[in-house]
């Protein structure tokens, strides 16, 4: 006897929830408990993981730059010198350095960043801007070709 | 790592002893200050994972200069955690009591409140006079500049400078000061 | 149960990427097939824990895998160096005497009385590789740091020989597969002795100015980067320093403590600097006052052999013919050394 309706009663159950669920547990493998393993409760885990990701890339830089700010600062006052001033100074000399290159200056190349400070001390100087005379007398050794204008 | 790394390592991080005088100055102005070198702000490698502040030893607390009225109208509010156990002191009387505590709270204060507050206090060293124990002292190598500068006082002066000075005028000799 | 290697894995997850990839080249097919089937999943865990139960896998030698063509793959080393092996040579400079020695007891084992293989072994190109390496390295050495003194350049010369240095070039060029020698793993020595052979073979088929010029680009260049002292121990520089002060005829070496911190600490930090004739000779700094002394020296040294960390680095472009070879113009010695000696030198 042939049962041709048989054939009709084979449905497709869908893709293998294997791979799908795998590549959810594979970024939840490192979490508590049941969080890395079972995949009902893994996956709020993971998506909680991946906002908290995207929010923290924003805060990453934020503070990167914060630290920054904070060891040019301390540079500067090894030398006698305010950030506000030292930054003003650089952006009017045209010297347009960003805060990641001044801290790894500061920490790495001293007496560069000591320069850097000198020449921003001399300009800031020249243009009379505001707190410049609690700093003291300016630098000498500055040559300027006529450049510090 | 070679000899020279490890030493160069060693001097980079090495703890500093700073010396500050408190004599005539605002605790409150020189907190912040001192704050700043007990967290390590003052160096260019810092970071907040770095472990690298430093040692502050403050002397002559006992002579620092409130603003004003702050002495007599400063109040500090403490509360032993039992009903009936809160105290309000004024600074002149907690002064009295304890010549330190007045710089260690403004110091405590100014600090950011988090957990390593309590951890970074323990590098702060109060004395309420020139009188710091041998051992300590031969530890400072360095002093941190007075936020205001210290006028010298009239009785110091010796008494021939203080004759020596030009007077723009001076009172009659059988004049009686009251 | 046949053994499993990776290849068979492998497959079933490719049959299926196949088919995705045929049944979307092919749209005219109703059924269409994007998802991995739900056989392939239990099938490859079955397989993974058979794998697991029969234990771990010993290494196989690459060349017992498919697609092995050992000439290509000589061909191709020789290509990638941009160099220009005569091909028996090539060959000659990677089979080593212990697997001409392996073939032999193996031909014997099946019966063969007289076991003639055509192999020769490279044991020649070891020691002419030697010899070239290390003379072309004191060479350049002696030419980059002409202050530097001979005990110094022999270290130096000595770290780069070193079995671990030169397998680690070996390694990283790809020696590792087409080496011909009955050790497996291959081990640090026959990797160091391969790249020795290497260089002979090079020096026999295109020259020995071309052979320089290898050991130039992979061997010396394992300095890029590297503080040159860290090789060299000088065991009382204080007492050397003052044998070369009082050679050059200058004062005594007068240490003085500049700076220090926290003496009764744990973490005492102290700087001191060496003087001479009241001359600032080198600062150093250490844990205690006698490793701050010794670093001092260490540094006055460094300062008068010009081996400073901001020093003009060794230039790894020096024209390899321009060179002069002469074993016998040695750097002065650290027992004679004096300024005078060093002072036409511009470096």
């Amino acid at each position: 006897m042939v049962f041709t309706s048989l054939a009709l009663f084979v449905r497709n159950r869908g893709p293998d929830e294997f791979w799908r669920k795998r590549k959810i547990l594979k970024l939840s493998a490192h979490f508590y408990g049941r969080r890395r393993n079972c995949y009902s409760i893994a996956i709020r885990a993971v998506h909680r993981a991946l906002v908290s990701a995207t929010k923290g890339r924003k805060l990453k830089k934020e503070d990167m730059v914060a630290l920054w700010e904070t060891r040019i600062t301390a540079g500067c006052e090894e030398h006698n010198m305010t950030y506000p001033l030292f930054r003003e100074g650089l952006v009017r000399c045209n010297i347009l350095l960003n805060r990641k290159t001044l801290a790894d200056l500061a920490v790495w190349e001293p007496r560069t960043f000591k320069s850097l400070v000198k020449v921003a001390h001399a300009r800031v100087s020249q243009d009379g801007l505001a707190g410049v005379t609690e700093l003291g007398d300016p630098p000498s050794g500055i040559i300027t070709r006529g450049m510090l204008k | 790592m070679t000899a020279y790394k490890r030493v160069q390592q060693w001097n980079t991080f090495a703890r500093v002893w700073h010396l500050y005088d408190a004599t005539w100055q605002n605790p409150f102005e020189s907190a912040q200050r001192i704050m700043k070198y007990l967290k390590g702000l003052h160096k260019p490698i810092y970071h907040p994972l770095n472990d690298c502040g430093d040692h502050v030893v403050v002397i002559n607390s006992g002579e620092i200069a409130l603003l004003g009225d702050e002495w007599r109208k400063r109040v500090y509010f403490h509360h032993t955690g039992y009903p009936g156990g809160a105290t309000w002191t004024l600074a002149w009387e907690l002064h009295d009591k304890d010549p330190t505590m007045i710089m260690k709270k403004a110091v405590y204060n100014v600090m950011d409140g988090n957990l390593q507050r309590r951890y970074t206090m323990q590098r702060l060293h109060i004395y309420p006079d020139d009188d710091v124990p041998e051992k300590i002292k031969q530890n400072i190598t360095n002093q941190i500049r007075q936020l205001r500068p210290v006028p010298k006082r009239l009785d110091r002066y010796a008494p021939e400078e203080v004759q020596r000075f030009p007077k723009v005028m001076d009172w009659p000799k059988n004049y009686i000061l009251r | 149960m046949c053994k499993v290697c990776v290849v068979c894995i492998e497959t079933m997850a490719a049959r299926q990427t196949i088919l995705n990839i045929q049944n979307l080249v092919n749209p005219s097919l109703l059924t269409v097939k994007r998802n991995y089937k739900r056989w392939l999943a239990p099938t490859l865990k079955e397989l993974k824990r058979r794998k697991m139960k029969m234990g771990p896998e010993p290494p196989t030698r690459r060349s017992a895998f498919l697609e092995w063509n050992y000439h290509a793959e000589l061909f191709a080393f020789g290509k990638r160096l941009g160099e220009e092996f005569r091909k028996d040579l090539l060959q000659r400079a990677f089979t080593h005497r212990s697997y001409i020695v392996q073939e032999e007891m193996r031909q014997k084992e099946v019966g063969i009385e007289d076991p003639k293989l055509s192999l020769e072994d490279n044991q020649e190109f070891i020691r002419r590789g030697e010899t070239l390496m290390s003379e072309y390295l004191k060479c350049h050495l002696r030419v980059a740091l002409p202050r530097f003194p001979e005990e110094g350049i022999c270290a130096v010369h000595g770290y780069l020989m070193t079995d671990k240095t030169l397998a680690h070039v070996s390694r990283h060029l790809g020696t590792k597969d087409i080496i011909l020698s009955s050790d497996f793993p291959v081990e640090e020595v026959t990797l160091a002795t391969t790249l020795k052979a290497l260089v002979g073979a090079l020096a026999e088929s295109s020259g020995a100015v071309r052979a320089r010029e290898f050991v130039r680009d992979f061997i010396l260049t394992q300095l890029a980067g590297r503080d040159i002292n860290e090789f060299w121990e000088i065991k009382d520089p204080m007492r050397t320093l003052a044998d070369i002060l009082k050679r050059d005829g200058r004062g005594e070496p007068e240490p003085r403590l500049i700076n220090e911190s926290g003496r009764n600490t744990i973490l005492a930090t102290y700087q001191v600097a060496v003087y001479s004739d009241k001359q600032f000779i080198g600062l150093g700094y250490g844990e205690s006052i006698s490793i701050a002394v010794e670093m001092a020296a260490h540094d006055a040294l460094k300062r008068l052999f010009h081996t400073t960390e901001n020093m003009k680095p060794i230039p790894f472009t020096v024209d390899v013919r321009s060179m002069s070879y002469d074993e016998s113009k040695w750097n002065t010695s650290v027992n004679d050394w004096s300024s005078a000696k060093v002072e036409n030198v511009d470096c």
